[in-house]
């Protein structure tokens, strides 16, 4: 259905300066700050933060699907060279789900209780493709059950009469009922058991690499995001602190000194000898956040400009790094 | 089937002895009542001032062998001894005098801690019940668990109500109230699991401090292979209500003989081990109480016929050490 063979290399999303708040009645929560990012078509790149740094935020704003008190507050957010804000309800409706889906986290709560697979599965077709016939529609539900490896037999299930696992399959099998270019998932293996998430990410990885999709991975989890995604953007205090390719996230690179925090917290499973190390303090109130750089207050290499200038992004090694540390204008 | 395991060498520094535990739950089913048995004849042992760590995934029974060695759960057989004493099914007085032995940490720090009550409060109340401290003494000995634990400054945390700590400070308090009875052995279950990752190696370092200022001993249940290893002196695998494996935590990651613990591995980011998943691997193992053979046989790659009818016993393997793994065709 996509029509991405007019540029190659044209991004299937772009962030612009995205900044996105919730009003509150303590101030607004500057949830996403002046963010930007490029995503290229069959790319997948990981969004990892801590709970409460705006990754979340961040997916559903690409998504436009802020909740009442949650508004874009700067920025524009392309999808296929669209500005999806600059688009009217009934256009958004048209677009989501045939140009860009969403995988949520919890999939009990992404599935209708008291609708069948098969009727959740049809109802994307039905208002998407009116002119496609119930049988078309059967059809299209048992090959996209295939795809995802369940037998099209559940197409008759509730959801609660399948596992945890499989209902995760479900959410991800309407996702990609449209064939959209930009695929959002919002930790969709996070309630999962370990094993089960495995084969889940690999199910991800061959229908990406089948399809050429992008996709955009939210995850708290560093070392889960390094295996699967290709390009990683960390996210501290709703900015992105640095953007680099996955292969490098190790301790021997240079890094931002949360991403090097994080790095040495994880216990390795199979170093000789295993040392972590926890980064102390907690994050911050996003109401009140710190001045200069938001991580100043938990960062060990801190120093006086750290605390009052705001760092911007620099090329460091190919990679983009928001830190003092690696701007020499700066005198310590 | 109820198969003999041998039993884990019996040491005098034991301070908790598994031996043949059964729990067993009634459930409502789509075919009924039924009887399942989540945690099904099952031995081991900590010895002082050590860590095991139980492994497995959910429906593993890893949470039900917790509960049951805090007797927050009453098994249906077996016995648990902690210290020699068998606690297995005492009640009443005996059994509330066995709270100042054995403490928990649960999982979700934002249940575990009562909404109305300061942080004091959270503290004083074990330490007056069970270790008499009164006045000053008491108030002096609150200043002390928090300072133990990390919650720094006392005196401003002192006053302040659950909804007012983080997610680490909660857990932080969780662990100070576990200690204010000065166990001498700690469930933790899934401590970490719900925190933060840059939260997270700080409680298991906390964990560590604690282990070694008190020679406390700990079973720690988790999903990760990875905070397992790093904690742990031991690893117990379970699945379905067996144990697959248990050796030490090093050789376990190293070399791993049960194909369950390898499949488990190969999950695991980082791993060294690859394999491809089969599609079976959703289902969650059968817990019903007429089960036949290994719960892992209709997973499991290299499961052949004796699988399926019969549950391979618990056998050491290591001709130096101490690994044992419980299948038939294991390496």
């Amino acid at each position: 259905m996509s029509n991405n063979n007019q540029q190659q290399p044209a991004p299937v999303l772009e962030l612009r300066n995205v900044s996105v708040g919730y009003e509150s009645a303590h101030g607004m929560v500057q949830a996403v700050r002046n963010v930007s990012l490029k995503i290229y078509p069959n790319q997948i790149v990981g969004l990892v933060g801590e709970s409460g740094s705006g990754k979340s935020t961040l997916g559903n704003a690409i998504m436009a699907l802020l909740k009442n008190n949650a508004v874009l507050l700067g920025g524009e957010v392309l999808v296929q060279g669209q500005d999806v804000y600059k688009l009217n309800k009934k256009e958004l409706r048209k677009f989501r789900w045939n140009r860009m889906s969403m995988v949520f986290q919890s999939a009990m709560n992404a599935l209708n209780p008291v609708l069948t697979v098969e009727e959740q599965i049809a109802d994307v077709f039905t208002y998407h493709r009116p002119a496609m016939s119930k049988k078309e529609i059967y059809d299209k539900a048992v090959a996209l059950m295939k795809m995802v490896s369940i037998d099209p037999k559940h197409l008759k299930s509730y959801p609660h009469e399948l596992s945890g696992g499989m209902r995760q399959r479900v959410v991800i099998a309407i996702a990609l009922a449209l064939e959209p270019d930009l695929v959002i998932m919002d930790e969709p293996t996070t309630a999962l058991d370990v094993v089960v998430q495995k084969s889940i990410l690999d199910k991800i990885k061959e229908l990406q690499r089948e399809k050429g999709f992008a996709v955009l991975f939210v995850s708290h989890d560093f070392s889960l995001v390094a295996e699967l995604a290709e390009k990683v953007a960390i996210m501290y205090a709703g900015r992105f602190i640095e953007i680099t390719d996955s292969k490098k996230l190790n301790l021997l690179e240079r890094h931002h000194p949360y991403t090097e925090g994080l790095l040495g917290a994880i216990p390795e499973l199979t170093a000789e000898t295993v040392m972590i190390e926890g980064i102390p303090g907690n994050p911050p109130d996003l109401i009140n956040l710190p001045t200069g750089c938001a991580y100043h207050p938990r960062c060990k290499y801190a120093f006086e400009s750290c605390k009052t200038i705001h760092p911007v992004e620099k090329n460091v090694d190919g990679r983009l790094i928001a830190c003092h540390l690696y701007e020499e204008e700066v005198v310590r | 089937m109820a198969m003999k395991q041998p039993k884990p060498q019996y040491e005098r520094d034991l301070i908790v002895e598994v031996d043949d535990l059964v729990v067993k739950f009634q459930v409502r089913g789509v075919s009924g009542q039924q009887t399942i048995i989540p945690v099904d004849h099952v031995h081991f042992s900590i010895r002082k001032g050590e860590v095991l760590s139980l492994v497995g995934e959910s429906g593993s029974g890893k949470s039900t062998i917790g509960r049951s060695l805090v007797r927050i759960l009453r098994p249906s057989g077996g016995t648990i001894r902690i210290n020699g004493n068998d606690i297995t099914s005492i009640r009443g007085k005996e059994l509330k005098g066995y709270r100042k032995d054995a403490q928990m940490i649960f999982q979700d720090p934002f249940s575990s801690l009562n909404p109305v009550k300061t942080v004091e409060k959270h503290l004083t109340f074990p330490l007056k019940k069970h270790q008499g401290f009164k006045g000053k003494e008491l108030s002096q000995k609150v200043g002390e668990l928090l300072q133990k634990v990390g919650l720094t400054p006392v005196n401003e945390i002192r006053t302040k109500f659950p909804h007012e700590l983080s997610g680490g400070q909660r857990q932080r308090l969780a662990i100070a109230r576990a200690l204010a009875v000065n166990p001498k052995f700690v469930v933790a279950d899934e401590p970490i699991s719900m925190l933060d990752v840059s939260i997270r190696a700080g409680i298991l370092q906390l964990m560590n401090e604690l282990k070694n200022d008190f020679g406390l001993s700990y079973l720690y249940i988790t999903h990760d292979l990875a905070s397992a290893r790093y904690f742990g002196d031991r690893i117990m695998v379970m699945y379905g209500g067996k144990v697959m494996e248990l050796a030490d935590s090093k050789e376990l990651i190293k070399l791993p003989l049960h194909p369950y613990t390898r499949l488990l591995l190969a999950a695991t980011p980082g791993s060294h081990i690859d394999m491809n998943l089969t599609d079976q691997s959703n289902e969650p193992p059968n817990l019903a109480i007429d089960r036949k053979g290994c719960p892992f046989a209709f997973r499991c790659p290299s499961a052949t016929d004796i699988c399926r009818e019969e549950m391979p016993s618990l056998q050491n393997k290591s001709q130096t050490g101490e690994h044992f793994v419980a299948c038939h065709h294991s390496l």
